[in-house]
């Protein structure tokens, strides 16, 4: 995964973007509540007007707002929420949703047939599957039992058996929301465990044994180690290379396949090799740094070379309210950015909050760069780069230590605190926090490509120190509370549509408002291309005219001026109005990604759990407003 | 009371819903086993075209499910994953992609072209993504081993099983990191294991390299081999595909494998017998039968029986005709003009090249063909003349077709090649270059010059054997090799005697023209011819002596071996001895080519048929030739 722009923001800096207020989504929050709030009272309006006449429909209206401050917010009483709540939980159970829980179980079960057992990553693949399927199961679940129950009540005329009691509309809604939340929590819950169970046993694996060992004389000259490979099961074996300890016991760790490692021990005397299980999987807490590239003649550029790979699609959303307001700016996507080797290129990072608390034995850098190959070069070796550490004010930089690339997979390098270098003056030992990082606690790192006519590519995203690492099952839970507060925003909304809609209807404004926000970068796309001018197959009507006639995208449309101008003012229009309500609406793939989060290894931050927790509370809130003006109008009419 | 409105209702649906049922069963019955023509009528048509799953290939019933729950939307479903798989590659989230490929076979595991499509996308696009080549290889092996699952699921693709066949060569053997990629697969054994389980055998002697250890050409052409029984053994017809470049692939393979394990070094017998059985592959290659356009089958070795056929019914012709052609020859050169009868009467030696241009246009225009010849032929012959006229048609079609063909797989070249590199000479010679390379490389000039002029002196005596080589790959690493003697020697010139002067200049001038190359393969097949008559004439001398010694009891057979000498003799050699060195019998099937020319330059029935076994013919000759 490369993480965009928006993965680096701190809770704050999402909330209000100093630089940039208008994009930010604390304005995006209130802006979009104010004009919900504002059609809310206008339709509510005109429909009171329409039944009772100008003057009477106004009192009406008003007469709900005040009853909505005065007496049903104050008077919202948790026992009869409470009560409500269960009322909603057991109505749920019996239309026998555990089935879904069911559904899950028979998906794990048969996973197997469908995930490659020979994937290079094995734990990437069964996480994000587990985590995808959880995902969908519990939207599908939310979108039935929130927008079948209300109107179930209405049409067989409970509702008024509830309505008569000393019940609050609020207390009704809240009551709803609630229980179905309790409902998904007591099925998202043992699915989570389930999941758990799933990926850590299903990675869970055996070497037969050793396939070869030999003694071979260690790096110092002094001592022995040994180094071998294990035998070859479940398509991968390892190398080893293992320490012989005072008491003459083997010890040591195998190499990196497949994403995990794992130990090897032999008992002296012994001659049983024990290879425990892999290791358990972490989850990275990284430290991201700013990144600057130099060109091939050292003047320093934003964004390094572009190697011609295809770009990826999407970036628009993070642009918050500017789009309602008709500013579109064009999309913000970090692509992977090349250094030329053998040339004065370089990456910069510049890492902040580099403390001797942090790192105490080394400075662990962790790196996913990309090789770039010009020419073939010397076929049967890696590229190679070099790191240096800098102190950009003092001048002071370290001799240039190689390594080579290893893509596609998160390489691991332990910087150690002492290393040699050129203090500005001498060539002397420079320690890392005395002459390296400066009095900000900031810390450069350079690198570069060795080989000539080749390229390293890299991201802000892609090169990170590695203070920490966090549990797996913590992380996985992170997750697991992301998918929980989707599953609350998609009931809130089905018990809002339930409320003045059909069932089934109420069930297909839910699903189209989920729909809409998995298009919404689609539908940005379209409106960026049709802004800028560009020929890129136009809007739905456009498009669907070219699919008829096979014609191509790029080319003019095949219609007479006047059919032509119809239709893309028409698409325009369109095209605009769908841009808007993307733009109100959530953004769930965001929120959705952060499965890729957990299934790469690496910590779900707290800012974005913060983020989601607070889209989630707003959508609920505006939700939560529009089903008590509904329920309170429809009862009135009713 | 009469029912309820409501009742009636129901009964009318239920009585419209059991007559559904009929129809639905018809259609739809399943097999019962018991008879011939059991089950409904889509079952039956499922038989007739053989497209059940059965017929088609293993039943999977992951597959089956993912179809199934797809609910008739199999086609977006499909159309998903594959802009998902597009996605995943643009991303490079290679795990990803594997997984969403393996699905889009689970819902389209029949359809051919998916599994060629992302086979070459793994094996061709996706490898070259990353820059450790042990992780190509394993993507180019991602891509084989996803084609063969394709292979088990479509019993009856022979293309399938051509384009694994094809990847294992042409990938693995001819890509920039062939030297790598070969040594891997060498070395690769779970693959070994994984092939051997696809029934391909991966032991035996035809698919191991001179080291003991499976060579990926010879893997490759194992799969081809596969392909090859089953459309012709099996009957499955070859679609998508040119029989002939269908065909043609599996003898290629053994050649580009000598050609591979000589480029590595190998250059001792090993190589010579790499190059024999390659040479052997390919004769049997011309040996078989490929369909064409035409309504007739060809071989691509017939061409000098074909040719000998033409002349003898030529001969037969011209005998029965031969005055009506010279009267109509007559008639025509009086409608001509006269400055073209002018023309005609210059000797040949004397036209300029334009006249002489200008004379073969006219020849077309005075000669007659054979079946105006033929009606022009009294009554009592007519009949005849025109079997003999549409007969010659016949066999100049074939000669058209066969030459064609040839032509478009360069059957000759690769006959003369295999053949001249078999040679000890040949690999004599390459072992020099080679030694003297490596000399070269550790900078042990005095000796490294030594063995470049001894390697220089058995080239020139190639060069001067088979002249069809100068302009061709086999020499093309020559000229490297002479630029390195040249550094070693240094000097910008060659010396005044050096035996590759005329190579050099050769190659220095630049390429051939079409009729250069034609002239060429003139002079070699003379070589050759010659050759060949040095080579039977010294057979011919021993067998006189060994018939004489055995006194009369050969005397009946002169009878036989005449008339045998008359036929044409097209189907041996290939398959008859060939020890290191005699060139007469490898040499002949390269050397008739075109044959048209030695029955001209020979006197006929002499040694035309030189192919055929000395035995048959020496009584005969002898008494002629002598």
């Amino acid at each position: 995964m490369t993480l965009q722009p928006e993965d680096f923001w701190s809770y704050s800096e999402w909330l209000l973007r100093p630089d940039a207020f208008l994009q930010s989504a604390i304005l995006q929050g209130i802006v979009l509540a104010i004009l919900a709030v504002l059609i809310g009272l206008i339709i509510g309006y005109l429909l009171a007007a329409a039944r009772k006449g100008p003057s009477e429909g106004f009192y009406s209206v008003a007469r709900v707002v005040r009853d909505l401050f005065v007496f049903d917010l104050p008077g919202t009483s948790p026992a009869r929420v409470y009560a409500l709540g269960r009322l909603a939980f057991k109505e749920a159970i019996r239309r026998r949703v555990l089935i879904v829980a069911g559904i899950f179980v028979v998906g794990l079960l048969f996973a197997g047939w469908y995930l490659n057992p020979n994937s290079d990553d094995p734990a990437r693949l069964y996480i994000s599957f587990v985590l995808t399927a959880t995902n969908y199961l519990i939207l599908m679940l939310a979108l039935f039992i929130s927008a079948f129950s209300l109107p179930a009540d209405i049409q067989n005329r409970t509702l008024y058996t509830i309505v008569t009691k000393p019940v609050r509309a609020t207390e009704i809604v809240l009551g709803r929301v609630l229980g179905f939340v309790a409902v998904g929590t007591c099925l998202l819950v043992p699915m989570g465990v389930a999941s758990y169970f799933f990926v850590t046993r299903g990675l869970q694996h055996d070497h037969a044994g050793i396939e070869e060992i030999e003694k071979v004389p260690d790096s110092s000259g002094q001592g022995f180690v040994y180094v071998g490979k294990t035998t070859y099961d479940r398509n991968h074996f390892h190398t080893f290379t293992l320490f012989e300890d005072e008491e003459g016991n083997l010890e040591g760790v195998t190499n990196i396949a497949r994403g995990h490692q794992h130990i090897i021990t032999r008992k002296q005397g012994s001659d049983d090799y024990v290879i425990e299980r892999p290791l358990p999987l972490t989850a990275r807490v990284p430290a991201y740094g700013d990144l600057y590239f130099l060109d091939r003649t050292g003047q320093r550029t934003e964004s390094g070379i572009d190697a011609g790979y295809e770009q990826r699609k999407g970036g628009y959303g993070s642009a918050g309210l500017e789009r309602l307001i008709g500013r579109t700016s064009e999309a913000k996507r970090i692509e992977f950015g090349y250094v030329e080797g053998g040339s004065l290129g370089a990456g910069i990072f510049t890492f902040p909050n580099v403390t001797e608390a942090k790192y105490v034995e080394d400075i662990p850098l962790q790196l996913n760069l990309r090789a770039y190959r010009a020419h073939k070069g010397k076929i049967d070796r890696k590229l190679r780069g070099t790191i240096t550490l800098r102190n950009p004010d003092s001048g002071a930089v370290t001799n240039a230590r190689t390594f080579e690339v290893n893509e596609y997979q998160v390489d691991d390098y332990r910087i150690p605190l002492v290393l040699p270098g050129n203090d500005g003056e001498n060539n002397r030992d420079l320690n890392v926090f005395e002459d390296l990082v400066t009095d900000e606690g900031t810390l450069q790192i350079e690198l570069r490509c060795l080989d000539r006519g080749q390229y390293l590519g890299m991201t802000k995203g892609d090169v990170f120190l590695k203070p920490q690492e966090t549990s797996f099952a913590w992380n996985l839970t992170k997750a697991y509370i992301s998918i929980w507060l989707q599953m609350v925003m998609v009931i809130s909304f089905g018990v809002m549509f339930s409320t003045f809609l059909n069932g089934s209807v109420a069930m297909l404004m839910t699903f189209v408002c989920v729909l809409l926000g998995f298009a919404a970068e689609g539908i940005y796309d379209v409106r960026h291309f049709i802004d800028s001018n560009q020929s890129m197959g136009g809007g739905p009507i456009e498009s669907l005219i070219r699919i008829a006639k096979q014609d191509a995208m790029t080319t003019e449309l095949d219609v007479d001026a006047l059919t032509s101008k119809v239709v893309k003012g028409a698409d325009t229009a369109i095209i605009y109005s769908m841009d808007a309500i993307a733009t109100s609406l959530p953004n769930l793939p965001k929120m959705l990604g952060t499965a890729e989060y957990a299934a790469s290894g690496f910590d779900i931050f707290g800012s974005l759990l913060g983020r989601h927790i607070t889209t989630t509370l707003a959508y609920f809130l505006v939700a939560f407003f529009v089903s008590y003006f509904c329920l309170k109008t429809r009862e009135i009419a009713a | 009371m009469n029912l309820s409105h409501g009742l009636v209702n129901k009964l009318v649906y239920l009585a419209i819903l059991i007559l559904m049922l009929i129809p639905l069963f018809l259609l739809g019955q399943p097999e019962s086993g018991t008879s011939e023509r059991s089950g409904g009528q889509l079952t039956q048509m499922r038989d007739d075209f053989e497209i059940s799953e059965a017929d088609l290939g293993e039943i999977n019933p992951a597959s089956e499910t993912m179809k199934l729950s797809s609910l008739g939307m199999r086609g977006v479903a499909a159309s998903i994953l594959w802009n998902k798989a597009h996605d995943h590659k643009v991303h490079h989230e290679w795990d990803r992609l594997r997984a969403t490929l393996n699905n889009i076979t689970l819902l389209q595991p029949h359809f051919e072209k998916v599994w060629e499509f992302q086979a070459h996308n793994m094996s061709y696009n996706v490898s070259t993504e990353f820059d450790d080549y042990r992780q190509r290889y394993a993507w180019v092996t991602g891509g084989t081993e996803y084609l063969t699952e394709g292979v088990r699921q479509n019993r009856k693709a022979p293309t399938l099983i051509w384009t694994t066949g094809w990847y294992y060569g042409q990938k693995l053997g001819m890509s920039d990191e062939k030297r790598q990629f070969r040594r891997l697969f060498a070395e690769d054994q779970p693959l070994h294991e994984r092939i051997r389980a696809e029934g391909i055998d991966v032991d035996g002697n035809e698919s191991l390299g001179p080291d003991r250890k499976p060579d990926n050409w010879l893997v490759g052409r194992q799969w081809l081999k596969r392909g090859y029984q089953l459309t012709r053994e099996g009957g499955v017809p070859i679609r998508r595909k040119t029989p002939l470049h269908f065909y043609e692939t599996g003898p290629k393979w053994l050649i580009n494998h000598a050609v591979a394990i000589e480029e590595e070094g190998e250059l001792s017998s090993a190589a010579q017998r790499a190059w024999q059985t390659a040479s052997n592959g390919w004769i049997n290659y011309g040996e078989e039968t490929i369909p064409t356009t035409a309504e007739f089958t060809i071989r691509l070795g017939e061409i000098d029986e074909l040719a000998r056929r033409i002349t003898e019914q030529q001969a037969e012709f011209d005998e029965l005709t031969g005055a009506v052609r010279d009267e109509m020859r007559k008639e025509r050169i009086q409608q001509l003009t006269d400055s073209q009868r002018a023309l005609l009467d210059i000797p040949d030696e004397e036209r300029t090249d334009e006249q002489r241009g200008e004379v073969t246009k006219l020849e077309l225009l005075i000669t007659p063909k054979p079946m105006e010849i033929a009606k022009r032929v009294p009554a009592k012959d007519k009949l005849k003349a025109i079997e003999l006229a549409a007969a010659m048609n016949y066999t100049a079609r074939r000669i058209n077709k066969v030459d064609g063909y040839r032509q478009q797989v360069n059957y000759e070249y690769w006959g003369t090649r295999a053949l001249a590199e078999q040679t000890s000479l040949m690999v004599e010679a390459r072992r020099l270059v080679y030694e003297a390379d490596r000399l070269n490389e550790n900078a042990e000039l005095d000796k490294a010059i030594e063995k470049y002029e001894e390697a220089w002196g058995k080239w020139a005596q190639i060069f001067e054997n088979y002249p069809l080589l100068v302009f061709d790959a086999s020499s093309d690493d020559l000229m490297d090799s002479l630029k390195r003697y040249r550094t070693a020697i240094d000097s910008e010139e060659f010396p005044d005697d050096f035996p590759l002067d005329e190579f050099v200049e050769k190659r220095m001038s630049g390429a051939y023209s079409p009729d250069e190359y034609e002239a060429l393969r003139e002079k070699q097949r003379k070589l050759n011819a010659d050759q060949q008559r040095q080579q039977d004439l010294l057979n011919l001398d021993f067998r006189k002596m060994m018939s004489d010694a055995q006194g009369s009891v050969k005397a009946p057979e002169p009878t036989e071996a005449e008339e045998q000498a008359a036929e044409p003799d097209g189907a041996e050699t290939p398959s008859e001895s060939k020890p290191d060195g005699e060139m007469k019998q490898e040499e002949s099937p390269a050397e008739e080519s075109p044959a048209e020319e030695s029955p001209a330059e020979e006197s006929p029935a002499e040694e035309s048929p030189a192919e055929e076994s000395p035995a048959e013919e020496k009584p005969a000759e002898d008494s002629e030739a002598e």
